[in-house]
């Protein structure tokens, strides 16, 4: 059985006087243990998607289902990294971590959590850091508090909308191994979806990308990714086969995105 | 060492040195003016002044001492000048400094009873409109409907004058005591609920977002999420209403109190005791300005987290 599954899902957002379909018909599943990217150009409704597997929002038609139970909001089997305000400003790291364990563990003592939450935070490299506030952090130290926080809260589900967009790229690398790292050496191998505008992050971590189109937002291609894992980056680089791979994805990416608003420049 | 006698050559020091200098000048009004008190109290300045600049290391904020204490001297000079030293001012309506000092200091017990009943007055009044204002506009902007009305009720309330409150206070609680407290809660209530529901309305949604996804319950929610959220802008609001409290109290003793700062300045000013207004207003501005700064430094703690 698939760990999530979506069936012929629509989203729609009333406006003023229309309706825009940020969704259309959208049908895929994720096995347990699998690592998907959502790719695609902004306003594709990846993110709409995401907010749909957070249970922060509902389809207008279709059904969700997670472990064959149809989503009814939030729940403690799925752990959200955000791009932004993962983390709530007023608490210190370790405040932040502790906090996301209180919610799924409410027996644990002080002395417990501290011990958890430091676990958490030496594995995302933040030993050191435990005392300080999230604004007094770079933003890629604040992204690596984000995921020490969802993994301490040990979810069976990692949904992550553009955890790195807003790292700058030499970060944004070590991040993403990082992430490959503590999820290739997970006891238990996390569910992940990942949603991403950055095609050669998708290859690197993705074991299958999920491509959408924009107006309305659907699912263009299912491509699976099968370079041998543990991957790192710099090794993906030297392979000929991946410089191939990524050539074919990127002219897919960018005809979709030509042919959609007539060849106009789109931030990749 | 020369550097350091260098860094004595400062607007502070030399206001210091005129200020001895005009000592020199003879007294011009006809009653005792006790000179010796401000002089006492000036050197006790200046030896504090000295003490600290020697001691302390942080550059920045010894400059705004020594600028604070730079005008404190200019204000003394100037009073000086224009009373004791020249009697330009009419000597019965513009005490001279040192025969304020020496009304302060034998009036000081029943000076401290009065400060002590209006911070009483006040704290009570305060706490109650904290503890009320703040958990009701929690709630009032969690549920946004409601809260859209309310924030117009609010508004309307907040927008009257809270002094228009006293004659109704008066008329249900006769102890002057109860009114007041009554009429403090009533001024700082508005303001403060007005500030936390605007707070609450102004969090960043995907902080909410990412509340909701760990799956926050309802109560930590509100105090452990959206209380802290709304925090600057709720103590934005506390500090208005603690202003407008210390207006109300001192404009209520002057109307019918028989304690507290106001009535002191009143009950004199009935007999054309100008020393003791003078006192009562120099009392006055200092107990406001250290129970602001102790204000300020409690909500830099809070909001320790903001860089």
């Amino acid at each position: 059985m698939s760990k999530i599954e979506l069936k012929n899902v629509t989203l729609n957002y009333a406006e003023r006087k229309s309706v825009f379909t940020a969704l259309d018909d959208v049908s895929f599943s994720v096995k347990a243990g699998e690592f998907v990217s959502i790719i695609g150009a902004s306003g594709c409704g990846k993110s709409s998607l995401l907010s749909l597997l957070e249970g922060l929002n509902f389809p207008t038609q279709g059904v969700i289902t997670i472990d064959g139970q149809e989503i009814t909001g939030t729940g403690e089997d799925r752990a959200v990294v955000f791009q932004h305000y993962s983390l709530f400003p007023w608490m210190t790291t370790r405040g932040n971590v502790i906090y996301g364990i209180k919610q799924v563990n409410k027996k644990l003592t002080n002395q417990e959590l501290t011990a958890i939450a430091d676990d958490y935070l030496e594995k995302v490299g933040l030993s050191g850091f435990e005392n300080k506030y999230p604004l007094q952090l770079s933003g890629g130290m604040q992204q690596r508090a984000a995921i020490a926080r969802a993994l301490a809260m040990s979810p069976s589900i990692l949904l992550m909308d553009e955890p790195f967009g807003a790292v700058d790229a030499k970060n944004r690398k070590i991040l993403q191994e990082l992430l490959l790292e503590l999820w290739e050496n997970s006891e238990e191998k996390k569910t992940v979806v990942f949603v991403t505008h950055d095609i050669d992050e998708a290859i690197l971590l993705s074991d299958r990308i999920i491509m959408m189109t924009s107006n309305p937002g659907r699912i263009k291609k299912e491509i699976p990714i099968d370079f041998p894992r543990p991957r790192t980056g710099s090794h993906l680089l030297e392979s000929k086969k991946y410089l191939n791979f990524r050539k074919e994805l990127l002219a897919t990416f960018f005809n979709d995105i030509s042919e959609k608003i007539g060849g106009e420049e789109v931030a990749l | 060492m020369k550097d350091k006698l260098k860094k004595q050559l400062n607007i502070t020091n030399l206001l210091f040195i005129v200020f001895l200098l005009i000592q020199l000048l003879p007294e011009q009004y006809s009653k005792e003016t006790y000179e010796i008190n401000i002089i006492i109290f000036v050197i006790g300045i200046q030896v504090i002044y000295l003490l600290l600049s020697f001691l302390n290391k942080k550059e920045e904020k010894m400059e705004t001492i020594q600028d604070i204490i730079a005008i404190l001297y200019l204000l003394i000079i100037i009073w000086q000048l224009l009373t004791s030293k020249s009697a330009i001012l009419n000597e019965l309506l513009f005490p001279a400094p040192g025969i304020v000092i020496e009304q302060f200091i034998a009036d000081l017990p029943k000076i401290l009873e009065g400060i002590q009943s209006s911070i009483f007055i006040i704290i009570q009044g305060y706490l109650l409109a904290l503890v009320t204002a703040i958990p009701l506009g929690l709630a009032a902007g969690w549920h946004i409907r409601f809260g859209n009305s309310f924030l117009y009720v609010s508004k309307f309330f907040g927008s009257i004058p809270p002094i228009v409150y006293i004659p109704y206070a008066i008329a249900l609680l006769p102890a002057f005591r109860d009114a007041s407290v009554f009429v403090i809660f009533a001024a700082s209530f508005w303001p403060i609920l007005g500030a936390t529901m605007a707070g609450v309305f102004n969090i960043e949604k995907k902080i909410l977002d990412s509340a909701k996804t760990l799956n926050v319950g309802k109560l930590s929610m509100l105090f452990h999420v959206m209380l802290p959220a709304a925090l600057p802008e709720i103590l934005m609001g506390c500090s208005q209403g603690l202003g407008i409290s210390f207006i109300l109290l001192t404009s209520a003793e002057m109307i019918g109190g028989k304690t507290g700062m106001g009535y002191y300045i009143k009950y004199y000013s009935d007999f054309g005791d100008f020393t003791r207004i003078v006192v009562g207003i120099i009392v006055l501005g200092v107990v406001v300005s250290i129970l602001t700064y102790f204000f300020n430094l409690l909500q830099s703690y809070l909001l320790r987290w903001r860089q």
